[in-house]
């Protein structure tokens, strides 16, 4: 599904990732774990296309295209989803206008025919209740006003509509209280496949705990320095990245 | 020398001699420093004519059915002395003021009695080529009575040149109130100058919503006096412009006393080789105490070529005051484009999403239904890719 390969990016001249390797297969969830700083964020971004990063070396092969020279709509096209860490308030803007219109954009591009209002808003609410958020929600504008848990909730609301092959969740965990993080936790399982594979961000644990990675790996200035199962993550719990990183 | 020297030099009215002689103001006249004057220099003006029509309407120079609703009536009694007074001052601005109050054809004066309350919507007709019509519209809005005043504009396709000019004293009574809005999408050869002063009595209110899409220029000075305590008006201005259009407000808002308010937001939206200038001041006397102003000024630059102009001014004698003031350019933002982007929107749909997004902050607002269902149609015209909002708007609304 994805080949990462000596994958070297930075941002301005302050190099991030310094030569990052790694492979995942479909269905598999791997969770990226690391310190602040340590350049996890950095590569879901560079992943999903933001354009401030700069990919000085190495190559991303995502079902066997090149990846690194798409435009972010056209990975997004190709099935690729990024859940902001920082979802991005746009005023003026109807989140049901957003949400529609990404549905169709992908679903053309997919060959699927063009979702109806109606067929649109029967699945929309479908989404809204498994993500327990109220109708209301599509009419405000996108995110603007949402409070932290609102926004992360609003993503996963989009990726289930969206029904990514890749999912890059960047922190999807922070900000939430126990309740919302069981629901986003939950709305990530729901969408566990065979056919779809989750790169997951976080720095703590507690999202593990429901979403349970098939692997998990330590970042640390810019590199992956290890990798395991997912008592790797109980192990940094415990012991703290600084006991890792040591060891 | 002016394009008006014909009609100015058959006209008899007092300052016709006066504004011949001054001709258009040079772009030294602070205020007028943006305005390009080739055309109203280089045309051979003519004097209007009138158009046939059934309602309430502005063509020419003239008002055509002045209507006859309740509580409103035609004054036939001429201005009283302070009306006089603010209408000088207006006329003694430049040249080209000069040349308004010389060239006026029509000057109407309407009251809306006390506890009254009046819709009236006035319709500026297209005018015909090379024709400069100039009028002047004078409200008394009596106390505790309200005012909605739309002013709408003739979309003729026609691209003459042509002028319409519309010089507007406004007065409200104590706790009386006036809504205002207008929505200029008038022809591409219109020239359009509006000039609007409002005095506010204790308790009055009066709110603007000023929204700029057509002519080939509009130029707007617009002064409104808070004269009584707790007055209060609210302004919102939004200006599109596209091709070689330029868009023009100067706004002034003068606290005269204490415990008034007043809040100004204005959004201009300049792609092409387009051009907006937009001149937000307020001023809070020393006695104005206890005054508070807002002021919100974003300017979206869509092209290399385009160009803004903004100067928002804050002008505080007072202590005693709250103050908060805004005024951004710059071009589309990015971290917003990459976020629609990423939700597989294209390119030019997530520019046009962001655009239609910089205008609504405004249109949101603009409190009559159909009007604003008219702007949002036009504003989606507009853009260079706003059929995609277009569809989803007409899919998802109720």
């Amino acid at each position: 599904m994805l080949v990462i390969r000596n994958l070297h990016a930075r941002v301005d001249d302050k190099p991030i990732l310094k030569g990052i390797n790694l492979e995942i297969q479909a269905g598999e969830v791997h969770a990226i774990m690391g310190p602040n700083g340590s350049g996890k964020s950095t590569l879901s971004s560079v992943l999903a296309g933001r354009d401030e990063y700069e990919v000085t070396d190495g190559e991303v092969i995502y079902q066997g295209q090149n990846l690194l020279e798409l435009e972010p709509e056209e990975r997004a096209w190709a099935g690729i989803f990024l859940s902001f860490q920082y979802p991005v308030e746009i005023p003026g803007v109807k989140n049901i206008y957003l949400l529609k219109a990404a549905v169709n954009a992908v679903r053309e591009h997919r060959g699927q025919p063009e979702l109806k209002a109606g067929e649109f808003l029967k699945l929309v609410r479908e989404k809204l209740k498994i993500m327990q958020m109220d109708e209301a929600f599509l009419h405000r504008n996108v995110n603007e006003g949402f409070s932290g848990g609102e926004k992360k909730r609003n993503e996963i609301l989009q990726m289930q509509l969206l029904e990514p092959t890749l999912a890059l969740l960047d922190e999807t965990d922070s900000g939430l209280d126990v309740d919302a993080l069981k629901i986003v936790g939950e709305g990530i399982n729901r969408m566990r496949d065979p056919s779809r594979s989750v790169l997951l961000v976080t720095h703590y644990q507690r999202l593990l705990d429901i979403v349970k990675p098939d692997y998990v790996h330590v970042l640390a200035d810019g590199e992956i320095k290890l990798s395991g199962d997912f008592t790797l993550a109980e192990r940094l719990e415990r012991e703290g990245y600084e006991g890792i990183e040591a060891a | 020398m002016s394009g008006f020297d014909t009609l100015l030099a058959q006209s008899t009215a007092p300052r016709a001699e006066q504004a011949r002689a001054l001709g258009l103001p040079t772009p030294r006249v602070e205020r007028w420093k943006y305005v390009p004057t080739r055309t109203l220099a280089r045309t051979a003006w003519v004097a209007p004519t009138q158009r046939d029509t059934d309602t309430f309407a502005l063509s020419g120079g003239q008002f055509l059915n002045i209507p006859t609703v309740d509580g409103l009536t035609e004054v036939q009694s001429g201005l009283t002395e302070s009306e006089r007074l603010r209408l000088d001052a207006m006329a003694t601005a430049h040249g080209f003021s000069l040349t308004q109050d010389a060239l006026n054809g029509h000057q109407l004066i309407l009251e809306v009695g006390a506890s009254a309350s009046v819709t009236l919507t006035l319709e500026h007709l297209a005018n015909l080529s090379l024709e400069a019509g100039f009028a002047t519209l004078v409200i008394r809005v009596g106390s505790n009575a309200s005012l909605s005043l739309i002013e709408t504009f003739e979309a003729e396709a026609a691209s003459e040149t042509n002028l319409d000019s519309l010089r507007m004293l406004v007065s409200v009574a104590r706790d009386g109130r006036v809504n205002h809005l207008k929505f200029q999408a008038a022809n591409a050869g219109q020239l359009i100058f509006h000039a609007v002063d409002v005095d506010l009595s204790e308790n009055a209110q009066y709110t603007l919503d000023t929204i700029d899409f057509g002519s080939k220029m509009a130029r707007s000075d617009i002064l409104i006096t808070l004269s009584g305590r707790h007055a209060n008006t609210d302004v919102r201005g939004l200006a599109l412009c596209n091709g070689s259009q330029y868009h023009d407000t100067h706004l002034a808002i003068d606290h005269a006393v204490g415990e008034t308010t007043s809040a100004m937001m204005f959004r201009n939206m300049v792609d092409d080789k387009g051009e907006a200038t937009f001149n937000g001041r307020v001023l809070i006397r020393k006695d104005a105490q206890k005054s508070a102003t807002e002021q919100s000024v974003a300017n979206l630059l869509l092209s290399e070529r385009a160009r803004v102009n903004p100067k928002p001014e804050l002008e505080i004698y007072a202590d005693d005051v709250t103050a908060s003031h805004g005024c951004t350019v710059g071009s589309l933002n990015k971290a917003e484009l990459f976020y629609l982007k990423s939700r597989g929107i294209a390119e030019a749909d997530a520019r046009a999403f962001l655009q239609y997004a910089f205008a609504e902050e405004v249109v949101e607002r603009v409190a009559h239904p159909q009007i604003r269902e008219q702007i949002e149609t036009r504003l989606l015209g507009e853009l260079t890719h706003g059929e995609l909002i277009a569809e989803l708007k007409d899919a998802l609304d109720v």
